[in-house]
């Protein structure tokens, strides 16, 4: 399979995985949206050094790969280029920051050290949290919550909008990789002379695709919303799931 | 005269003005109308179905569906009424699912949660495709999609049907689903198309183009059996017409 071949592959299976009938895939999405920024919010909000206690708000992100049957190692696989950045961010933070904070018999850890996990940790817990979003509803549902919120329709289509545009731009990609490598087959890669011909072939060709897909809309009576079908009402479930949640980040947070 | 129908009077377009690619058209298509609209590679056939759903505005004459103008302000009306079905499936499908996609036009128009459903759900079912509702777009064949995009104006109940290809990449039993389809939608169609066996099958009336002019105005027999006509403009008898009566 080549890479861009992968890429669709992968971003298909989120559709896939949103698409399951699984119990946590039928929380409401307003409900699943407001838990995972009122989560980001608390995650981030601890102190850099307070590393005991933001440990605890693990408990969320292993309870929805349960509960969802979501698999760990591949969002792990999935994700292996966003937390490398993630853990960048702190990296420095031992050089600068060299006061003792704890000794354990000879070894000493520094405060830098600490400040330094404590922030990959918050990286690494708002990513996976961002993930089982993700992984349990479907990008339209998301933006649905999102215009309940009374966020700007512009926003939102604008959110709806990308994610769509990034199929047209990987399938253009490929039939170009495609027709390439079956005329060049002797070939690794793409030659670096026709990078420059290739890349303005794929934007000139998905900037066609969008139009097109653009012209597609506007022939169906799209004026600038996208209408997202029933606004279900919150059922117990989800006002028990939610509450549940938010009481528990509020008890992680002030314990 | 019929109420639903479509006139053009003299309509020039292009899209360089060095490069005309339609010149002087003018026809009129009645309500009952099932009209081919055929020629060679490029002579603008797909851009004048475009002109008609106002794709394409900068056009020069008049085009007019209901005795309303083809103008910017008048689009959502005009494309209320009509349904047009794109030559690339990919470019007319862009939501995640079936039912989402065939429900996206319904929506649009404010319908209640109960009518859009019961319009996909028929939709779907004028073509045979009901098991199709819950599978993701990206998973289709071809064919599957080809389909779906001709769900997706149906759901809208259009007037007329404008149609850029539709046999392309239909297996010969979702070829003979089409025409039937086609046969079965009373109002006025027209359809761009090479298939020219699907368009003796499907239309009454037939518009011969060549560089950008209509050539021929007429009887679907008369013009698609007049092989010395099509070889001209770069088209070839149907098949059907091309058999040899021994074999």
């Amino acid at each position: 399979m080549s890479k861009v071949d992968h890429a669709l592959y992968e971003i298909h299976h989120m559709d896939t995985l949103a698409d399951r009938d699984q119990w946590l895939n039928h929380i409401h999405p307003l409900v699943k949206l407001i838990i995972t920024v009122s989560y980001i919010s608390v995650t981030v909000s601890f102190q850099k050094y307070d590393f005991t206690r933001l440990l605890r708000m693990g408990i969320y992100p292993i309870a929805l790969f349960i509960l969802g049957d979501i698999s760990f190692p591949n969002a792990l696989k999935r994700l292996r280029l966003v937390l490398p950045l993630v853990c960048f961010v702190g990296l420095f933070n031992p050089l600068f920051d060299r006061r003792p904070a704890v000794e354990l018999g000879t070894v000493v850890i520094t405060a830098g050290m600490i400040s330094m996990i404590t922030l990959m940790l918050k990286g690494i817990y708002s990513i996976l949290a961002a993930y089982l979003l993700i992984a349990s509803t479907s990008i339209e549902k998301i933006c649905s919550a999102m215009r309940m919120l009374h966020i700007p329709a512009i926003l939102v289509t604008q959110v709806l909008l990308t994610y769509r545009y990034i199929f047209v731009l990987l399938e253009e990609a490929r039939r170009i990789t495609d027709a390439y490598s079956l005329r060049a087959p002797r070939q690794k890669g793409i030659h670096f002379k026709v990078w420059g011909s290739l890349a303005g072939q794929l934007l000139l060709r998905s900037m066609d695709r969008a139009d097109h897909v653009y012209e597609s809309m506007t022939l169906r009576g799209y004026r600038g919303e996208f209408y997202y079908g029933s606004r279900t009402a919150l059922r117990a479930k989800d006002s028990i799931y939610l509450v549940i949640w938010i009481t528990l980040f509020i008890l992680l947070k002030i314990i | 005269m019929s109420h639903i129908h479509i006139s053009l009077e003299h309509v020039n377009y292009s899209y360089d003005t060095s490069n005309p690619v339609l010149k002087d058209i003018t026809f009129t298509a009645h309500e009952h109308d099932a009209i081919g609209l055929i020629g060679a590679n490029g002579v603008g056939k797909s851009t004048l179905l475009k002109l008609l759903v106002g794709l394409n505005l900068d056009y020069k004459g008049s085009i007019r569906v209901e005795d309303i103008p083809v103008e910017k302000n008048t689009l959502p009306v005009i494309r209320e009424k009509i349904g047009y079905v794109f030559q690339d499936s990919d470019s007319q499908l862009f939501m995640s699912t079936v039912k989402d996609d065939v429900a996206f036009a319904p929506r649009n128009y404010g319908l209640s949660d109960e009518e859009v459903n019961r319009r996909v759900d028929h939709a779907l079912k004028s073509i045979h495709i009901e098991h199709l509702k819950n599978r993701q777009i990206y998973k289709l064949s071809g064919g599957e999609k080809k389909l779906v995009s001709i769900a997706t104006i149906l759901s809208m109940t259009p007037d007329i049907i404008l149609m850029d290809e539709p046999s392309i990449a239909l297996d010969p039993r979702n070829r003979r689903r089409l025409i039937h389809i086609l046969n079965n939608f009373g109002h006025l169609k027209i359809i761009a198309s090479h298939d020219l066996d699907m368009i003796l099958d499907t239309c009454n009336r037939v518009l011969l183009m060549s560089d950008g002019q209509i050539i021929r105005d007429g009887n679907t027999g008369e013009i698609l059996s007049d092989k010395e006509l099509l070889e001209k403009h770069g088209l070839e008898l149907p098949l059907c017409m091309q058999r040899s009566p021994h074999r």
